[in-house]
């Protein structure tokens, strides 16, 4: 197996941690509200200071969404040529962080919702000097998906 | 604050029109409500504009100026309003606000806008600080797959079928083909509506509004003025704009926090809609009809059971049943909405006040809901804006 060398869609929102992939976000260690990206300030009208943290986000999660994309999305967004539609997830972390992601799945018609799902990092597309650009992607669990 | 009327209404057609200019289409509104009003350009005292993002306005926003100088400058106040597709119902609340607030006695409110081609691109911005910028580029998730989840949650937990849905895109087009200002006349079997293309599973195309040109216009005053220019006018019960709760769990951008308490839904457009009903003294169930902004059928099923206007789960045997037809007991979207206008984004809100005064004076036609009396208008917009009115007869 070949692999290229990778680089993140964006910097500084997600990373391989030694205790595996993680988003990077922060929490507001006043009122315990969690942020991704990270946020400078607490946007919690009910909070009665804002005092962020830096805060690790991830793995697990179950799926409180999902819909597929089946026609090839405008730019900024990427993919490979022949474009083959994919599936995207709102997931719901155990941190009480609901994120937006891509969902890795072989057939995007066998999402299941409520599934347990997991985080991952992988690639989207390839770029023009052959790196595989990743993000960001749940992928459901054995016991929980379908 | 004073009671407020609408004393005149008008409308470009929707539609694409390569070869005019929107102020050239606001203009065309504009001359049609002031006729119907009975009023002159000279009388108009104070303009309230919703922002064009798209066209227009010289590059900034100035749509309501561009108005002004097409009619004659006369140097009267403008107001320029941005809230996305609920700039047209911010500009309605600010002319509603200047004339209950008894700092003008005669205003108009108006919004045009022409579209570029194809679905909407949500963000403007092409920057990693801009959550809609980053959330396109790392997940590719544009509009419609975003509508698309809402409704994939909904089927889940109400068992709404992929029938259910094109059954909405249906009525719309059995009401919309009555109107001779909608983009889209022509009747949509369910067949044609199933197999129109997959856009974002679970929907498809005819049931998610396209984008058009159009423009629409409206002459408010004060109860004084529009006793001495007419025996039948319609009010405005109330007019309110809210934006989005922290907590609502609606996935806008890359994160929010998992909801606490009660279902995922647009919190901008309850409360707005919520706020309209209460300053109107008006109980969900007392509505004789209801436009609401449509960018896809699922909106047609959630924000009646969002605003109290059915029981959760309700709203799919309601479309079954013909109940949100014109002659049903909660018609919803009488004008056709923008399944068969398009959305022409910012026109939208100045649009529906339109709609809302056509039915009150039953001069609605072939799509008139009868004898219809107290009238519900919603918009939403990018940013977690919305825009809600309740006019009266
Ligand atoms: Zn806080």
């Amino acid at each position: 197996m070949t692999t290229h060398e990778q680089i993140p869609v964006t910097e500084g929102l997600f990373a391989e941690t030694p205790a595996g992939p993680r988003l990077l976000g922060s929490r507001c260690a006043t009122c315990s509200t969690p942020y991704f990206p990270r946020s400078a300030a607490c946007h919690n009208p009910v909070c009665d200071e804002s005092r962020m943290e830096d805060a690790d986000f991830g793995p697990r999660g179950r799926l409180w969404s999902c819909a597929i994309q089946n026609y090839p999305p405008p730019l900024p967004a990427r993919y490979e040529e022949p474009y083959t539609p994919y599936a995207v997830g709102v997931v719901d972390l155990d941190e009480g962080l609901r994120v937006v992601a891509r969902m890795s799945v072989d057939d995007p018609d066998s999402l299941q919702l409520d599934a347990e799902v997991e985080l991952t990092i992988e690639p989207i597309y390839q770029d023009d000097e052959g790196r595989d650009v990743t993000t960001w992607k749940f992928k459901p669990l054995e016991s929980g998906g379908s | 604050m004073r009671d407020v009327a609408v004393l005149g209404v008008g409308m470009h057609p929707w539609g694409k029109f390569a070869d005019r200019s929107v102020t050239s289409m606001c203009r065309v509104a504009t001359d049609a409500a002031l006729a119907d009003a009975g009023v002159e350009w000279r009388e108009v005292e104070a303009v309230a504009a919703a922002s064009s993002r798209f066209s227009g306005g010289k590059g900034w926003g100035l749509n309501g100026n561009d108005v002004v100088e097409e009619m004659g400058s006369t140097g009267i106040p403008v107001y320029n309003l941005s809230a996305g597709c609920a700039a047209g119902g911010n500009a309605f609340n600010i002319g509603w606000t200047l004339v209950a607030s008894g700092v003008h006695d005669c205003v108009l409110v108006v919004g045009g806008e022409k579209m570029p081609k194809g679905f909407i691109q949500t963000s403007g911005l092409e920057e990693d600080t801009d959550p809609e910028h980053l959330r396109q580029l790392c997940v590719g998730m544009p509009g419609p797959a975003f509508w698309a989840a809402l409704c994939r949650r909904r089927m889940q937990d109400f068992g709404t079928s992929e029938e259910d849905l094109a059954r909405i895109a249906v009525k719309a087009h059995q009401i919309g083909k009555h109107n001779t200002n909608a983009r889209f006349r022509q009747e949509f079997s369910m067949e044609d509506v199933l197999n129109s293309n997959m856009v974002s599973f679970p929907l498809r195309l005819y049931e998610i509004c396209p984008v058009s040109d159009g423009a629409a216009a409206v002459v408010i005053c004060s109860a004084d003025v529009a006793r001495k220019r007419t025996s039948r006018p319609v009010w405005v019960a109330s007019s309110s704009v809210a934006t989005a709760r922290f907590d609502d769990g609606l996935p806008r951008g890359l994160g929010t926090v998992v909801p606490q308490a009660g279902p995922t839904c647009h919190s901008e457009a309850s409360l707005a809609v919520g706020k309209a009903l209460e300053s109107a003294a008006v109980a969900p169930t007392e509505l004789d009809l209801v436009e609401l902004q449509d960018n896809t059928v699922f909106y047609e099923l959630a924000f009646p059971e969002d605003w109290g206007l059915c029981q959760p789960g309700e709203a799919e045997r309601l479309v079954e049943k013909g109940e949100t037809l014109p002659t049903g007991k909660l018609p919803i979207n009488p004008s056709g909405g923008f399944l068969c206008f398009g959305e022409a984004t910012t026109a939208m809100g100045v649009f529906q006040i339109c709609e809302l005064t056509w039915q009150l004076r039953e001069q609605a036609g072939a799509r008139q809901v009868p004898g219809a009396k107290i009238a519900l208008a919603q918009t939403l917009g990018l940013g977690g804006n919305a825009t809600a009115a309740v006019l009266k007869n």
